[in-house]
């Protein structure tokens, strides 16, 4: 009986899925245009799964090996069941590795199961609690019905009655494993997740050590496009797939110092939230963490329906989207590659471009970036007030130097300026041929561009790569992250390609050169932040390290420190927009820090620097790597006299601090 | 995004916009007062706002002009003017052949003369009252608007008047809403021809940038901690003036004329 029974049941659910898929597909087709390699990109799979995304899932052992189980049981089970009982091949191999393949899967769901028993509070319920029992049914049904094909069992073992409990068992499986797949249930994230990777919108950010995390441009040059997005279905194609891979595993949750603090914001039920709109509905069927102190149920959407009110309730409130530090903790952290900072920018340009609504400070710091280059409103000419007495040598008058120090806006604010002289009084040091653009040096463009503005961000990225093209230098050196990474990596869309340094990695450099000689370091104990925009969107984790390793530091490391770091709270102008919230960002991470004992932390990063000093009753004082650096400068020891000698004709340091 | 225009007798507005100067940069941008004057408009219930600027469409000014039509406008109509015309007459027309019933400007324009005379001057010309300082229009019924003035230290005073009126706004009048610049790129800069009266007074002046003269403080003698806040926050007050209530209209007029002859505004 089941010999007829198997290959119908099997064709109708795969008959079925495939509707399911093309229903998917066409959904996501919603979606504006973006070009993708289809052959290349379906290539790619195997090697983007088994190595880039295994790479996060594996940062939870037992996750990955519970997934390695489960997954790849399934899939060969489902290929082989296919074979097997679909066509009727059993003979030979082939049932036996189906009966080893849906044991390691059976073996994989108890793992599963055991994670759900007691779920961490990130984990979606819902749907995902019957998950572990449907891939126990599915296995169990499988392993079963290959007993008797491949001899083990009689072929009439057992009843009608049994054939007909496990044919049920195993509709229950099929239903989940392979209709559930393409009909929006929790294991539409294999299906969906497979494409997202074979057509991710930043295929350069897979393969060993790539990344990518600048921005996109947006297209500024047709006047009748709606900027930005406003609608689900102005979402390019594949980030409306890239939403449908979401696992709900909430390890951006987690991750998101917004939601910690208790901001509006939880990373994955904004992508949810974007699933729900791509299909239109509400979201009163979401069975995670809702974002904090919004009941889940209120919102609703459709594909072509806004995503922000102008006034009331529609998908998302803005607020939630204005709560984000653009920080990339939840990129980072999650294991299906779904880029979250990106789809938040695209709906903040919406807003700021097309509503003009951009909350508290932003229209402010916009008008003033527009009307005098800097985010503060200051004058352009007072750009270099705080270096009156240091002489700094322009480029306009040398034209070309090794070295070009960009300043950063941090020279208009009073704490920034001590760490700008302890760069130069670090820099003079080694004998760095250094310049400063001064007056000419405008914002990089970082607010306005994290702010939605792309238009103000693309005019002063435009005029200083123009500035930038006059002068000849080898690299840039700054000690803001920011514009390091908007000058080293979203000014290359717009014609502008530079060799950018932290000043924690020149610093480095220098060091390993033997240009400076450190003394040894007499004060307590020291933790080291890691800025969001030197860490995770640039990769740098060692270059501060083995600075303060050099200055005789031994860090005392945060539990979240490397790329799992916590944000100050300072990006994406989110201390700008200002986003109430229970706690406060920075007050958390001073907490990391006075967990280690530290009573220096130290920063690479004028945001940081400013977020964590305004903390009321810190345990620690902030100090930048460079002030920590032109403390301990000292002359060179007796053994390297000699080339100290060579260059003794040279400008020599000044006194600066 | 310009409220639905209604058949039935709706309010039409028009504000006088210019092109600013930022203070510190001196780049073009919106001027301050009169995006306030354009979200005064907005304000009102049921308005039909509509933009008027008069002169030149200078490649500067073009995106400070947008400015104001970021403010949510598919429109603004641009009285076409060389340099150095006066801006008086050519609006003085275009406010003629097709009269708003509410025409609201800032205080003073942010280059140029900025006299602050304009809203007075054109008052005179077309007929119509003048209110100046608003913080608020509360109202408009039949022809009547309410109107809540601003005046030194936070007080406020309540006002009606017959429109057409012109009135211009306050510092108090609420911040105006963020230019949002795709709207502000859509929307249609409608040069319509006017007419030019050359102003030949202006054309023999000498501009040059002002100078910042420094203020003589305040010597205060206090003894306590109240009364230096009482006299940082004081507002220099006139010695004379008197407050007439109750007096026939010839009685005030009267007043007010010894007055003017005494300050030499009359001769």
């Amino acid at each position: 009986m089941l010999d007829t029974l198997l290959p119908i049941l099997i064709f109708a659910a795969l008959g079925l899925a495939a509707i399911g898929v093309v229903r998917r597909v066409r959904l996501w087709r919603q979606g504006r245009p973006s070009p993708v390699p289809l052959v290349k990109g379906l290539a790619s799979v195997p090697r983007r799964y088994l190595v880039d995304l295994h790479h996060v899932v594996a940062r939870d052992k037992v996750m990955s090996n519970t997934h390695v189980a489960t997954a790849g049981g399934f899939v060969a089970a489902a290929v082989l069941m296919v074979l097997v009982h679909g066509f009727g091949l059993a003979e030979g191999v082939l049932g036996w590795v189906l009966l080893a393949a849906s044991a390691t899967m059976f073996a994989g769901s108890c793992f599963v199961a055991r994670r759900r028993r007691n779920p961490p509070a990130r984990l979606s319920k819902g749907p995902w609690m019957r998950l572990p029992k449907s891939l126990m049914a599915f296995s169990l049904s499988v392993f079963a019905i290959t007993l008797p094909a491949v001899g083990l069992l009689p072929e009439d073992f057992g009843s009608w009655v049994l054939a007909l409990a496990l044919s049920a068992v195993l509709v229950w499986g099929l239903g989940e494993m392979v209709f559930g797949m393409a009909w929006g249930g929790p294991m539409k994230h294999a299906f969906a997740g497979a494409l997202h990777l074979a057509f991710h919108r930043r295929a350069e950010r897979f393969g060993e050590g790539n990344r990518s995390t600048g921005l996109k441009a947006l297209n500024l040059d047709d006047e009748d496009a709606t900027l930005g997005v406003e609608k689900p279905s102005d979402f390019t194609w594949n980030q409306l797939l890239g939403f449908d891979a979401c696992v709900q595993c909430g390890r951006c949750e987690a991750m998101c110092p917004a939601f910690a603090a208790g901001q509006p914001l939880n990373p994955k039920k904004l992508i949810q939230d974007m699933v729900v709109g791509m299909a239109g509905g509400s979201d009163a069927n979401y069975a995670g963490s809702p974002y904090p102190g919004k009941p889940v149920g209120e919102h609703a959407g459709t594909p072509g329906g806004p995503i922000v009110a102008r006034e009331g309730k529609a998908l998302v409130d803005a607020e939630t989207l204005w709560s984000c530090t653009t920080c990339r903790a939840c990129v980072e952290e999650c294991p299906m590659m779904i880029e979250h900072v990106d789809a938040i920018v695209d709906m903040r340009r919406f807003l700021t471009l097309e509503h003009g609504n951009t909350p508290n400070k932003g229209a402010e710091v916009l008008d003033n970036l527009i009307a005098t280059d800097n985010p503060g409103g200051f004058a352009p000419d007072a750009r270099m007030h705080w270096a009156a007495d240091l002489e700094l040598p322009l480029l306009a008058d040398r034209g070309e130097a090794e070295v070009l120090l960009w300043l950063g806006d941090g020279a208009y604010d009073m704490r920034n300026q001590r760490t700008l002289r302890s760069l130069v009084k670090v820099l003079r040091a080694a004998d760095v041929d250094f310049a400063v653009l001064g007056n000419e040096e405008r914002d990089s463009g970082d607010v306005a561009r994290r702010l939605g503005d792309e238009a103000t961000f693309q005019s002063l990225a435009k005029r200083n790569i123009a500035t930038l093209s006059k002068y000849r230098f080898q690299r840039i050196v700054t000690c803001d992250p920011h514009s390091f990474h908007v000058l080293g990596n979203e000014y290359g869309e717009l014609g502008g390609h530079y060799e950018v340094r932290h000043h924690s990695t020149y610093i480095a450099e220098l060091y390993e050169a033997g240009r400076l000689h450190f003394k040894p370091w007499k004060g307590g104990g020291v933790t080291y932040h890691d800025p969001c925009y030197l860490g995770r969107y640039n990769g740098e984790y060692e270059a501060p390290r083995n600075v303060l390793k050099a200055l005789g530091i031994e860090v005392a490391e945060m539990e979240r420190s490397g790329f799992r770091s916590r944000c100050c709270g300072g990006g994406g102008g989110a201390p700008i927009t200002d986003i109430p919230g229970e706690r406060r960002i920075p007050d958390m991470r001073m907490k990391d820090v006075g967990e280690t004992g530290a009573e220096v932390v130290a920063v690479g990063c004028p945001q940081c620097t400013a977020m964590l000093e305004g903390v009321v009753d810190a345990t620690a004082e902030v100090r930048d790597i460079a002030e920590l650096v032109a403390n301990a400068l000292t002359e060179a020891p007796e053994a390297s006299v000699g080339a100290a000698r060579q260059s003794s004709n040279r400008p020599q340091a000044v006194e600066v601090a | 995004m310009r409220p639905e225009a209604q058949v039935d007798a709706s309010l039409e507005i028009t504000v006088l916009v210019s092109v600013g100067r930022h203070p510190i940069t001196g780049r073009a941008r919106r001027a301050d007062q009169d995006a306030r004057a354009v979200e005064l408009a907005r304000g009102v219930a049921g308005a039909d706002v509509r933009l008027l600027h008069a002169g030149g469409k200078e490649a500067d000014s073009e995106p400070a002009l947008r400015g104001y039509l970021g403010m949510g406008f598919d429109a603004l109509t641009l009285v076409e003017q060389p340099e150095g015309a006066d801006a008086l007459p050519a609006l003085a027309d275009a406010l003629n052949e097709a009269p708003p019933q509410l025409v609201i400007t800032g205080e003073r324009a942010e280059q140029g003369e900025g006299s602050g005379l304009l809203p007075y001057l054109l008052a005179e010309r077309l007929g119509w009252p003048v209110v100046s300082g608003l913080a608020a229009v509360e109202s408009v019924d039949n022809g009547v608007a309410t109107l809540l003035q601003a005046l030194p230290r936070g007080q406020r005073r309540r006002l009606k008047v017959r429109l057409p009126a012109i009135v211009t706004v306050d510092g108090a009048a609420p911040a105006p809403r963020q230019s949002a610049y795709g709207p502000a790129r859509r929307g249609h800069l409608a040069a319509v021809p006017g007419s030019v009266t050359v102003d030949e007074a202006w054309a023999s002046w000498e501009t040059q940038p002002a100078r910042k003269r420094p203020k003589r403080l305040k010597i205060v003698k206090a003894a306590s901690a109240r009364d230096r806040f009482k006299a940082a926050a004081a507002k220099a007050e006139g010695g004379g003036g008197q407050v007439l209530t109750d007096v026939t209209a010839e009685e005030g007029a009267e007043a007010i004329l010894k007055l003017l002859k005494e300050e030499g505004v009359l001769r």
